[in-house]
């Protein structure tokens, strides 16, 4: 029994867009790392989506819902800093920082807080209606 | 349908004396001594238990995201929502079925 309908496309946008909150979140508090497991400085990881096929019983259309497809690793060069006194300065006494770039991640976590309201919305109506249907003849 | 004035009363069957026997009516396929033991009534029980259902998912869903097992919040309140809404169907049917019955008790017959 599915009372409110669409829901489950709903959910996994939800799930999606909090994946992509916690990457800019990942991606501003490494703002300044410069020393990762791997070697180098950090480097800024992006997400991107893709669509999936909700399983669905009954009639109606087949809905597509979203899922991260992968969260990959952004390849632009970070910014050299010439800083002879930080551990991690090569010997020419420049160091190099990640390719995080404040601005972009705040666009990002703008958009994706929105995204995340507009989803809400969205069951938010869909709940609505379910009551509202449930009221039919009063 | 025929108008009601074209109705003679002269052709209408003889009334027959008012202490005159009933005749006897059968009903068909016998006299009904039990009502139908499955039915409406399983179908409600079912509805009560997938409500049931449902608030047990709910409870379990938001259960691991207190205890920190799970951080999909908006899972936990979804799933609440659905049950409210399966519990509020509930409701509905339930008044719905003792609205029916009062209007049965009213009945004069």
């Amino acid at each position: 029994m599915n009372l409110i309908a669409g829901i489950d496309v709903s959910a996994g946008a939800l799930a999606a867009q909090k994946t992509r909150l916690d990457i800019v979140a990942q991606n501003i508090a490494n703002a300044q790392t410069t020393r990762t497991p791997n070697g180098g400085p950090y480097q800024r990881q992006i997400v991107s989506f893709e669509s999936e096929l909700v399983r669905h019983s009954g009639s109606g259309p087949s809905l597509q819902s979203v899922k991260v497809a992968a969260i990959s690793a952004d390849r632009t060069p970070g910014q050299q800093v010439y800083n002879p006194q930080h551990p991690d300065a090569g010997p020419d006494g420049l160091v190099m920082m990640p390719n995080v770039n404040l601005s972009y991640e705040m666009v990002d976590l703008i958009t994706a807080s929105r995204a995340y309201e507009a989803n809400l919305t969205i069951v938010k109506n869909a709940r609505l209606m379910a009551m509202k249907a449930l009221e039919i003849g009063k | 349908m025929s108008p009601i004035g074209s109705v003679n009363p002269l052709n209408s069957a003889p009334l027959g004396r008012v202490d005159a026997p009933l005749p006897k009516i059968s009903l068909p396929g016998g006299p009904h001594t039990a009502a139908p033991a499955d039915g409406f009534g399983q179908m409600l029980d079912g509805l009560v238990a997938t409500v049931e259902a449902k608030q047990g998912d709910a409870n379990a869903i938001t259960r691991q995201v207190l205890l920190g097992d799970n951080d999909q919040l908006h899972q936990s309140v979804i799933a609440m929502q659905e049950a409210s809404v399966a519990f509020n169907m509930m409701v509905e049917v339930r008044n719905k079925l003792v609205e029916s019955y009062q209007e049965l008790m009213r009945m004069q017959v």
